[in-house]
């Protein structure tokens, strides 16, 4: 099978400084429908803030994100989720108090129609949307495998599960462009193993547009079919994942071309 | 010319006070990232604490204030030192149990170190209390009392700001800021609400006895008397102030303070005693906002129960001074408090009188919309 | 794959079937109202008519405010300015409009309005018309100044927002003391007066004298249930979950797809608009005079303790607390109906005590146990000690903010989400602290916190 070649997200040398500190330069991207895309790179490298920059938490200084042939540069967050942009965190941010289900429930907001007189009153339409909204949640609950801990609170959850949880609130907002900021970190071999059946899933059955935020390089050379490299918010590769493995530029920026390097890698992680 | 002047006047007296209250809110928020709403407690209570000491030195007329004398302060101090004695030989006991050979300092014991400063601190204030009065006896202008009298209430509020800290706000480090704010508004209740009781300052108004001639100005021009009061009082903030200033920028303590208000985790890791730090802190902005309390009630001798509305409402233009010179910022804060009170005078004298407080919420909500960190404060933007 | 849409229309269900779904809950709510109105209130007398009456008052208050507070975490401190605002617009309208219609500002409402016993008058008059139109329209108002106030908080968040909220109330209450000046009294006074001026006659500094007591069990009641519905229908809906999504995270929620600011609106808009009618309710209230000193900060702060004292977000623990807040002021004046029930309280301590005993004995948790047992000893204890203070002749009724404000900070510090969290009181996960003590003893380092 042949993948489309039709892009449905296109990023155009977007750039973005904190004060002196340039945490992303000239940063583009093409991803063709039903794509998987790894973005790696050593901490601090500003893999994170280029999925700000895509969903509108921060402005690009310049460049233009264009999803689905729509300009969606500076817009709020909420709209730029509205236009299918979805997103994992890194550090995680779900809503603690309420319930599993309730957070993929929210997911589903973006899609409902959500009118206050209509919740206040419950029309017939209000209640057949909430029915569809707690169908389709419970189905992606079903996905990740969290249905049998629906009503728990999600701050109760172990930390796999919550980054689980994470992935089943994005897919509710029905995206065209999922974003995993590193799905991985702080799960076990075994939970690993599930993960990367999951996004094998998530791309059949969803038809999924995958960028992928990972630091666990047996699941990105694994599963992506292309991959970027950040260091220092420059783009220093970009290929197959056996072209990045042995590009010299990546070697150098992993492994640090000598202990100077390493030990200033440590301090840009420095913040919190 | 000479409603012009005479405004100016009282804007920089009261402008000087707000700016000295407008510390404490500035120095906590710029630390612990709340808003003490209790500050303007304390200041109520550094009014009243002056108001009961000078009456007991012999100020004022003895027949209009009666009831002055609060045994039961003594009665406290006598329990804590008690127990700061007992549970002082208990800890020792211990720890010597635990280290035969080591050599034993007070630093060591937890609660009976905390208890054996604060019973010493409160002797201090009851023993600067009576020496008003001796003084007082021995004859005196009202500028020696006054130093001592406000001394007193500064020792008081600051011991009081020490204990606040350590029971309200201490087990809170790491809760939510919403959480905080609440409690800061509970306390703020608790201080109104005891402060009424008959124990204490009792629910009518009393009058302050003014240490300093309110007949023979200092000055005049263009029929514009100027009072001794005004000029002492802006001269005593502006020097607490700069003391403030020097303390804060050019000692190893303002260093860490300053680590701490940056990053709290990082400082201790440094090996800062956060902890410390946060309740001289505390202390600081208590025992300005006494100050305050005292010279605001030499220029306004009415005072009113500590529950008044008026006391509030002063303390909000303090914090709404903190905000407009830009939060978390010590320079911002004399700015913002020299501002407000221009405003307010200002706006008073020439607008309308009674939509003073108007004039200074309007401020607030325009420079929050506009420029959210003040005319001095840096902007904050939260990391994702 | 089909869209939400064409799925929430397949499972649309049939009209009339939901028409009776959404009415019937209003209906209980008008037959309890009627009930407490027509039977509960002859049983249990004048006074605790009104405490039942200033109970109903202050539910509003706090539910409306935990829609701000506690479903969507922005916190407002000004609450009492919509309330002071919805009290004096309905006033106004009350009171200039019985003066023009009947030539006299006195009740004139029916049986449904009427808070005295044995007073002839039909059921409903055009009086009681008047009366309800004039609480919507206060609301009404409320809720445009809920709007001006919820705009900042598109910019500010947490203590700035608070103070703001703080400084609008304080400004509604100066324009009203100062702007103002004395209520009319005649019909000839009010036809003297320009139109645009009559908003200015309502009485000043001096508080809004001569309002007709309109405010019954009844409406009061019927509020209740309205709020209370209202509240609940939010919240368990997809706007309440976009509210509640904001306070446990904003920059979540925003990338999730809502819409924070308008949300965040919403929610004050909708709050102010029942304090504005609470306001009306309190206003026309047995008892009370409007007057803008007693609507200050102070007010605000005590329909904060409610909320926070129930929990932040949950609307069963905001009305309790409102109850409790209100009532207890009054069982500390005179506290024998409390003492009456001395052996039920010391009966389901020592109930609890010896649960506790067992538990502990058998390596379970007690834990919530002996927190419930410590909930009603003090209790008990307030009690006994408002009686023993009242022999000494004291009444620890006037101590009633130290206790509040004591409550406020062991709270925070000892349980910080409040009684119940964001939990309603039937949420079977809200007791299962209790469950669990009878339960078998947790694996070791299994525990979830
Ligand atoms: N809001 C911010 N303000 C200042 N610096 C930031 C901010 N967000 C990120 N940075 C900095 O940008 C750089 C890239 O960070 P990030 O994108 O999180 O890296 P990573 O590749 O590990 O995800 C880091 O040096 C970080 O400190
Ligand atoms: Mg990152």
């Amino acid at each position: 099978m042949t993948p489309p070649t039709d892009a449905v997200l296109e990023v155009r040398s977007i750039c973005k400084s904190f004060g002196g500190l340039k945490a992303v330069q000239e940063f583009n991207l093409t991803l063709p429908r039903g794509s998987l895309r790894g973005l790696i790179g050593p901490n601090g490298a500003g893999k994170t803030t280029v999925f700000n920059l895509l969903t509108g938490v921060y402005k690009p200084d310049v460049g233009s994100v264009v999803l689905g042939g729509r300009e969606i540069t500076g817009m709020r967050p909420f709209r730029i989720a509205g236009a299918g942009l979805s997103r994992t965190f890194q550090n995680i941010r779900l809503f603690g108090e309420l319930s599993v289900l309730d957070n993929v429930r929210l997911g589903c907001h973006v899609r409902a129609q959500h009118g206050v007189f209509r919740s206040i009153v419950r029309t017939p339409f209000h209640r057949g949307e909430e029915r569809a909204i707690e169908a389709s949640a419970r189905r992606l609950l079903g996905v990740v495998g969290l249905l049998g801990r629906a009503d728990e609170q999600a701050k109760n959850l172990p930390y796999g599960d919550q980054r689980r949880l994470e992935i089943a609130r994005a897919l509710a907002t029905e995206p065209r462009v999922l974003l995993l900021d590193e799905p991985a970190a702080g799960m076990n071999s075994q939970e690993k193993v599930a993960l990367r059946a999951l996004i094998q899933r998530l791309r059949k059955e969803f038809d999924a547009t995958i960028l992928l935020i990972e630091h666990d390089m047996g699941v990105v050379m694994d599963i992506c079919e292309r991959i970027t490299v950040l260091d220092y918010g420059k783009t220093i590769a970009e290929g197959t994942p056996d072209e990045v493995q042995s590009n010299p530029a990546v070697i150098e920026a992993y492994l640090g071309a000598d202990a100077d390097a390493g030990s200033s890698h440590a301090a840009s992680k420095g913040g919190r | 010319m000479e409603k012009f002047l005479q405004t100016l006047i009282d804007a920089l007296a009261v402008g000087s006070l707000y700016a000295l209250i407008a510390l404490g809110y500035t120095m906590v928020y710029g630390i612990l990232k709340f808003i003490n709403f209790a500050h303007s407690d304390v200041f109520v209570l550094g009014a009243w604490t002056s108001f009961l000491v000078a009456v007991a030195a012999g100020w004022g007329d003895p027949q209009a204030s009666a009831g002055a004398g609060r045994e039961w302060v003594a009665w406290v101090l006598w329990a804590a030192t008690i127990a700061a004695a007992v549970i002082a030989a208990f800890e020792y006991a211990a720890w010597k149990r635990r280290h035969p050979t080591d050599a034993f300092s007070l630093n060591r014991t937890r609660l009976a170190g905390s208890l054996v400063l604060v019973a010493a601190w409160g002797w201090a204030a009851l023993g600067l209390a009576k020496m008003a009065g001796v003084v007082k006896a021995w004859g005196d202008n009202g500028l020696f009392s006054g130093l001592l009298i406000l001394l007193c209430a500064m020792a008081t509020c600051g011991l009081v700001g020490f204990v606040l800290e350590r029971l309200a706000y201490k087990p809170l480090r790491k809760a939510p800021r919403l959480n905080v704010l609440i409690t800061a508004i509970g306390v703020s209740l608790l201080l109104q609400n005891l402060g009424q009781l008959q124990a204490m300052f009792g629910t009518r108004p009393q009058r302050m006895p003014t240490l300093l001639p309110t007949d023979a100005p200092l000055a005049t021009i263009a029929n514009v008397k100027i009072m001794p009061v005004d000029v002492i009082g802006a001269a005593t903030a502006v020097a607490l102030m700069f003391l403030l200033d020097f303390l804060v920028h050019r000692t190893k303590f303002g260093r860490s303070m300053r680590a701490v208000s940056f990053n709290p985790t990082t400082a201790s890791l440094m090996g800062i005693p956060v902890d410390r730090v946060i309740s001289v802190t505390f202390v600081i902005g208590a025992s300005l906002a006494a100050a305050a309390g005292f010279l605001y009630g030499q220029k306004y001798p009415g005072l009113n129960q500590t529950a008044a509305a008026v006391w509030v409402l002063l303390g909000l233009k303090a914090f709404v001074a903190a905000v407009v010179g830009g939060i978390g910022n010590i320079r911002g804060a004399m700015l913002g408090g020299v501002l407000i009170g221009l405003l307010e005078f200002f706006g008073a004298a020439y607008v309308s009188a009674a939509m003073r407080d108007v004039y200074v919420f309007s401020l607030l909500i325009v420079v929050l919309l506009v420029r959210p960190s003040g005319i001095l404060g840096r902007p904050m933007v939260e990391k994702v | 794959m089909s869209t939400l849409r064409s799925r929430s229309v397949e499972m649309t269900p049939a009209a009339l079937p939901t028409l009776v779904r959404s009415v019937w809950p209003l209906l209980v709510g008008v037959g309890v109202a009627l009930a407490l109105q027509f039977f509960a209130k002859p049983v249990i007398g004048d006074f605790y008519a009104k405490v039942l009456l200033d109970i109903g008052t202050s539910i509003i208050l706090a539910v409306s405010l935990t829609m701000v507070n506690g479903f969507t975490g922005q916190f407002s401190i000004g609450h009492a300015a919509f309330m002071m605002v919805g009290g004096y617009v309905s006033g106004g309208i009350v009171y200039y409009g019985s003066l023009l219609a009947w030539g006299s500002a006195d009740m004139a409402g029916g049986a449904l309005s009427s808070m005295i016993d044995g007073r002839e008058a039909p059921f409903l008059t055009w009086g009681d018309a008047l009366f309800a139109g004039s609480l919507v329209a206060g609301g009404l108002v409320a809720a445009v100044c809920g709007y001006v106030v919820g705009l900042p908080s598109l910019r500010l968040k947490g203590d700035y927002l608070a103070i703001v909220t703080l400084g609008f109330g304080e400004i509604v209450r100066v324009l009203i003391q100062s702007q103002t000046s004395d209520v009319l009294y005649t019909v000839e006074e009010v036809k003297e007066t320009a139109w645009y001026l009559m908003p200015t006659k309502v009485g000043g500094a001096l508080g809004f004298s001569g309002l007709p007591f309109y405010s019954s069990l009844f409406w009061v009641f019927l509020g209740v249930a309205v709020t209370l519905l209202v509240a609940y229908r939010l919240k368990d809906s997809a706007t309440g979950r976009a509210f509640l999504s904001i306070r446990e995270d904003e920059i979540a929620s925003e990338a999730m797809g809502v819409n924070t600011t308008q949300f965040k609106v919403r929610a004050f808009v909708i709050a102010a608009f029942f304090a504005g009618v609470a306001g009306g309710l309190f206003a026309h209230s047995i008892g009370v005079q409007l007057n803008p000193g007693e609507l200050g900060f102070l007010k605000s702060f005590d329909i904060i303790i409610m909320v926070v004292l129930g929990g932040l977000g949950s609307i069963s623990g905001a009305a309790i607390a409102a109850a409790i807040v209100t009532i207890l002021p009054e069982l500390l004046r005179n506290p024998e109906p409390l003492l009456k029930m001395w052996p039920v309280l010391a009966g389901l301590a020592a109930v609890l005590l010896v649960a506790a005993v067992v538990c502990a004995m058998t390596g379970r948790r007690a834990r919530s146990l002996v927190a419930w047992m410590c909930i009603v000893l003090t209790l008990l204890g307030l009690g006994f000690g408002a009686r023993a203070a009242a022999a000494a002749g004291h009444n620890l009724g006037d101590y009633r903010m130290i206790l509040f404000a004591l409550a406020l900070i062991l709270m925070m510090i000892l349980r910080p989400q409040g009684l119940f969290g964001v939990r309603e009181v039937w949420d079977r996960s809200l007791w299962k602290g209790i469950a669990d003590s009878f339960r078998a003893p947790p694996k070791k380092g299994g525990t979830n916190k």
